[in-house]
């Protein structure tokens, strides 16, 4: 355990960690740009310079490159590591086209910020300026190299840490280039990563271009919501509108990234067809009256022959008063999923994980052989494929079983994946901690017992963002699927609770009431519609696959996004405490307003 | 004596009046008589063009970021040519103080303050100025800048011909 004093300040540190990690774990600010957590360190911008004035190294030294070691005297406020700092600073500026108004990483731009910090303020280079022309990245990514220092963080994530194979850097000396061979869209799955993890401009979110800057943002802590793994993002909202999703950091579930899918999604939530007033029979009406008209309707039916469904889009708030609303409808059956197959499977892996078995998404990245089972991860959990690549770039086997499991998922992050028809081919028992994926969407209820007798840990994929947390909620409760609820033929009106059904499972079979924040069949066929919030709109509780409960801040009010009401070109100049289109409440309130009238 | 020191106090008072009656008034006879503020007054605020005619703002928020009362509200957007501009852009002059802080934040001399002081409405909705009541047809105190020739990005000439720019490098180039 070395330690060292730096600024005064006697640290202690565990072997093998940088003396920038030190001087950080003390709250000692080091400006950095190639250095990364997630990256490690590359010592290619030089200005993390600190000076040692005693121990076995003396003098300027790159703080990111030098382990820290027994007996070190560091200091970061030497008179020298200041000026070196500053003049590297300079240096970096020289060729920095000085755009900062007219770019989007101004105001988040740690460029910026460390330029403000090591005292550059006039540009004293009377030369000419380096400029590079950009490539089209495609429709999620803008590009402009002018602004490059040069960091390489861009291309040891995509290529080392994402593992892909169509940008990179080119050229040499001052003409060093971050890009494609060519122009075209980036295929890595994570390509959306360069945005964040880009120190300056060089890479920006296209698809909210010059909305807004970071000081108007309004943003909370959110999770996204495009599958089961939950990882932590924060989205961003201006003006009544969701403009962008960036990544937040948590090391045990995604570490610093997030994928394209979750990043770059549509944005349904500013969606102009989103149903926004309650309606009662097609024609808008007041929160009370459409309630009403729930009970209502509710009470013409028999006792046990309504039906309460939802999906795992649902918050945990409103998932757990649902057996209540079932109850209060006299006896309605509850049904949280509608396939039978996906419902049972999912009840199975939920009531048969312990904690102790299951695997986060960490736990994969450090696991030592991985079995993926009949899945597709690219579609179902594409950060899980991000750590099933960490975990093999530490040396651990990756086994793909079943055809459902196709090697294209693995050469999309370039792992090599060796193809196993059948499980007991796997040769799980001779390691440390292997963690085996499945999905409770591919595979059968008698499937995943097999699968959960191993030694192993597991890494169950559901189907939505609440997947887990509904199984859970299912297995405690009596529910079944509504598949078998409409097979059983009792069935005479639904209720669903954000949840779109088939046509051909519903049939004939009424939707009595409808509660969402999306337009779909459910809703356009419904007697009532009761608008509800989306998650950026309300806070709530999602449990991910491994059965962590995560909480999601409200990011913004519910309402018409501002340039979606534009009068003459122009807000429009109305004094109001009202807001257009504010109508949606959460669901647990919606649930909880129908309850007290039954 | 007391008596003598109050008729001295007297005299001397009314001295300083009679004096002042025979001078000129610095009293200005506001609204038939208006007074000519110097070009750097702080009044109504407008938004200026560059020499070429286009809009100097560029939307970066940094007016209503230093707006001590939020009184400038506005959205950026981004034309055909790549140019951001302020798809609107309001003022509420009923709100702002006239500090001057938003022309001393704006980096490409767009907003700038004149020295027009009158502005008084009868209905507190018309102190809501929008872009075309604040856009101007003319550079304003500055008759030659142009951000985005010295803003190193390619947008009002082609890419490495702005001011301090060299030509776009050749990235497959194999000379040293």
């Amino acid at each position: 355990m070395p330690k060292l004093i730096i600024d005064d300040i006697t640290v202690e540190v565990a072997e093998g960690v940088t003396v920038l990690e030190a001087a950080q774990s003390v709250d000692i600010p080091i400006p950095h740009f190639c250095w990364h957590p997630a990256l490690g360190k590359a010592g290619a911008c030089r200005v993390c310079a600190v000076k040692l004035l005693d121990g076995p190294i003396k003098g300027i030294q790159m703080s990111c490159m030098l382990p820290a070691q027994d007996g070190m005297v560091v200091s970061t406020v030497d008179p020298e590591a200041v000026a070196m700092r500053q003049q590297v600073i300079e240096w970096l500026m020289i060729n920095h086209p000085h755009d900062c108004p007219v770019c989007d990483e101004g105001g988040q731009c740690q460029l910026q910020d460390y330029t403000i910090a090591c005292g550059h303020g006039l540009r004293r280079y009377d030369g000419k300026k380096r400029t590079h022309l950009n490539q089209d990245l495609g429709p999620n990514i803008e590009h402009e190299m002018n602004r490059c220092i040069q960091c390489y963080r861009c291309a040891r994530f995509y290529q080392e840490f994402a593992g892909g194979t169509d940008f990179g850097v080119m050229g040499s000396a001052s003409r060093v280039y971050f890009g494609r061979f060519e122009d075209g869209e980036l295929q890595s799955p994570f390509s959306g990563n360069l945005v964040d993890i880009c120190p300056t401009g060089v890479f920006t979110d296209k698809t909210a271009r010059f909305r807004a800057r970071y000081w108007d943002f309004d943003m909370a802590p959110s999770i996204c919501p495009e599958c089961s793994l939950g990882c932590n993002t924060t989205p961003v909202a201006r003006y009544r509108e969701l403009l962008k999703i960036s990544a937040r950091h948590n090391d045990a579930v995604n570490g610093w990234f997030i994928c394209d899918r979750g990043r770059f999604a549509d944005k349904k939530v500013n969606s102009f067809d989103r149903p926004r007033v309650p309606l009662v029979n097609g024609s808008s009406s007041g929160w009370g009256d459409a309630v009403d008209a729930v009970a209502k309707k509710a009470a013409e039916f028999a006792p046990g022959s309504i039906a309460v469904v939802a999906s795992s889009r649902l918050a945990n708030e409103g998932a757990a008063l649902l057996p209540d609303l079932a109850r209060a409808l006299s006896g309605a059956k509850l049904c949280f999923f509608s396939n039978e197959v996906i419902c049972r499977a999912s009840i199975t892996a939920a009531s048969q994980i312990t904690p102790h078995m299951a695997a986060s998404l960490d736990d994969v990245a450090s696991a030592d052989c991985i079995v993926i089972y009949e899945c597709d991860l690219r579609q179902e959990a594409p950060m899980m494929l991000l750590a099933v690549r960490q975990a093999w770039r530490k040396g651990a086997p990756v086994f793909l079983v079943g055809k459902g499991a196709p090697l294209e998922q693995a050469a999309a992050v370039s792992v090599e994946a060796v193809d196993l028809d059948i499980i007991v081919e796997a040769p799980i028992g001779i390691f440390d901690r292997p963690v085996i994926i499945f999905s409770t969407m591919r595979s059968s209820a008698a499937e995943i017992k097999n699968l959960m007798a191993a030694e192993a840990k597991f890494a169950p994929l559901f189907d939505g963002p609440n997947g887990m947390g509904m199984a859970k909620l299912a297995a405690a409760n009596s529910t079944i699927s509504l598949e078998s609820a409409v097979k059983s033929g009792l069935i005479k009106g639904i209720i669903t609770i954000e949840c779109v059904i088939a046509d051909e499972l519903r049939g004939e079979i009424p939707i009595i009431a409808a509660l969402d924040w999306q337009m779909n069949s459910s809703v356009k066929n419904a007697g009532v519609f009761l608008p509800t919030t989306a998650w950026v709109e309300m806070n709530g509780t999602f449990v991910n696959n491994e059965g962590r409960a995560q909480q999601f801040k409200k990011v913004m009010a519910p309402g018409i996004p501002v340039s979606a009401t534009l009068e003459s070109g122009h807000p429009p100049r109305i004094h109001s405490l009202d807001v257009p289109g504010g109508e949606p409440k959460p669901a647990w309130e919606v649930i909880t307003e129908i309850m007290k009238r039954l | 004596m007391t008596i003598f020191t109050d008729i001295k106090a007297i005299l001397l008072g009314l001295w300083t009046t009679w004096k002042h009656m025979l001078r000129r008034p610095v009293t200005i006879q506001y609204p038939e008589e208006k007074r000519q503020p110097s070009p750097r007054y702080r009044a109504r605020i407008v938004l200026t063009r560059d020499p070429d005619g286009g809009e100097r703002c560029v939307a970066c928020y940094l007016c209503s970021a230093a707006c001590p009362v939020d009184c400038i509200s506005m959205q950026s957007g981004e034309r055909e040519n790549g140019r951001r501009f302020a798809v609107w852009f309001r003022i509420n002059f009923s709100r702002c103080i006239f500090c001057g802080l938003c022309a001393e934040a704006c980096p490409t001399l767009a907003i700038q303050m004149t020295p027009d002081y009158e502005i008084c409405k009868r209905d507190i909705m018309d102190l809501l100025y929008e872009k075309e009541d604040l856009l101007i047809d003319g550079c304003g105190k500055d008759e030659s800048y142009n951000f985005y020739q010295h803003a190193g990005i390619g947008v009002a000439q082609r890419r490495g011909e702005g001011a301090e720019e060299k030509a776009p490098v050749d990235v497959r180039g194999l000379v040293p």
